[in-house]
């Protein structure tokens, strides 16, 4: 279902996500930014068609406060961090790969939950599950 | 809200699936994440953060950078502001060339010459110069 939030002309999909506590809770995507990946290639629009869901209903961490500067910035609060390992990577012709050696998955989800941007990065050497640095960057781990 | 199923979304993210053909880079501001995304090839990719203002993109495929993510974008138009007034004159019809953020950032910076990010910075310049990449930017 396509919804306008208030005092936005943006329209989102809604789909679930997961809360630390273990209930679910509804996360937004924006059409515009669905048409803009969608644009790039049919691997970018694989991922968000199908990794990101999973990333956001099936994470293996979840952070929150995205900000390393605390004093700075007061947007930090509230935004989340998902991470997990998905089965598959994409190709740019979208063909299916394994995952990306030594990387996770993120997306990133604001304070009013709409997912904002999702990729790859390095997983910390530490711990091939959770992102490089992950202790230092994030202001706290929910899950 | 209703809350749609993973296989409906699925369906309706690929029925938008229209690669361009050849592709063009896209720089692209997301009022949602205050940020701005620069992609200068279709490749899949892994991003590395340069720095709490810049994100930079790596090819999956060649590891060369291919883009990148600036985030807290309105904070740091108000603090081009204060800093720089100047900057306002690089600014034509609301548009930036993307090779100026990332060098208005690199100067307020504190890196060496040599370091790491600043090289990748000035890959990024490079590209973004390559490109024409122009961002839209309100400096209210």
């Amino acid at each position: 279902m396509m919804v306008d939030r208030g005092g936005s002309r943006r329209q989102y999909i809604t789909i679930a996500a997961a809360e630390p506590d273990g209930t679910t809770c509804e996360v937004q995507i924006s059409f515009d930014r669905m048409q803009t990946v969608g644009r790039r290639s049919f691997g970018h629009a694989r991922e968000c068609a199908f990794i990101v869901p999973l990333i956001l209903q099936h994470p293996t961490a979840i952070f929150s406060g995205l900000r390393r500067d605390e004093d700075e910035d007061y947007r930090g609060f509230g935004w989340r961090c998902y991470c997990g390992i998905p089965e598959h990577s994409y190709r740019p012709d979208g063909s299916e790969a394994r995952p990306c050696p030594n990387q996770v998955y993120l997306v990133f989800v604001n304070d009013e939950k709409v997912a904002y941007n999702w990729r790859w990065e390095q997983a910390d050497p530490n711990d091939p599950t959770l992102p490089m640095d992950y202790e230092t960057r994030f202001r706290q781990r929910l899950l | 809200m209703t809350v749609t199923s993973n296989e409906e979304f699925a369906k309706r993210m690929m029925l938008l699936a229209k690669p361009a053909e050849p592709f063009r880079p896209t720089v692209t501001y997301d009022p949602d994440g205050d940020s701005i995304e620069f992609l200068a090839k279709p490749d899949s990719f892994y991003a590395q953060r340069v720095d709490d203002l810049v994100t930079v993109y790596y090819s999956q495929e060649t590891d060369e950078v291919i883009g990148s993510f600036i985030k807290g974008v309105s904070k740091f138009c108000k603090l081009l502001l204060e800093k720089m007034p100047g900057f306002r004159i690089e600014i034509r019809d609301g548009r930036v060339s993307l090779e100026h953020i990332f060098r208005a950032s690199l100067w307020f910076s504190h890196f060496a010459p040599e370091d790491l990010p600043t090289l990748t910075y000035q890959k990024l310049i490079d590209i973004a110069e390559e490109t024409e990449a122009e961002a839209e930017l309100s400096l209210s």
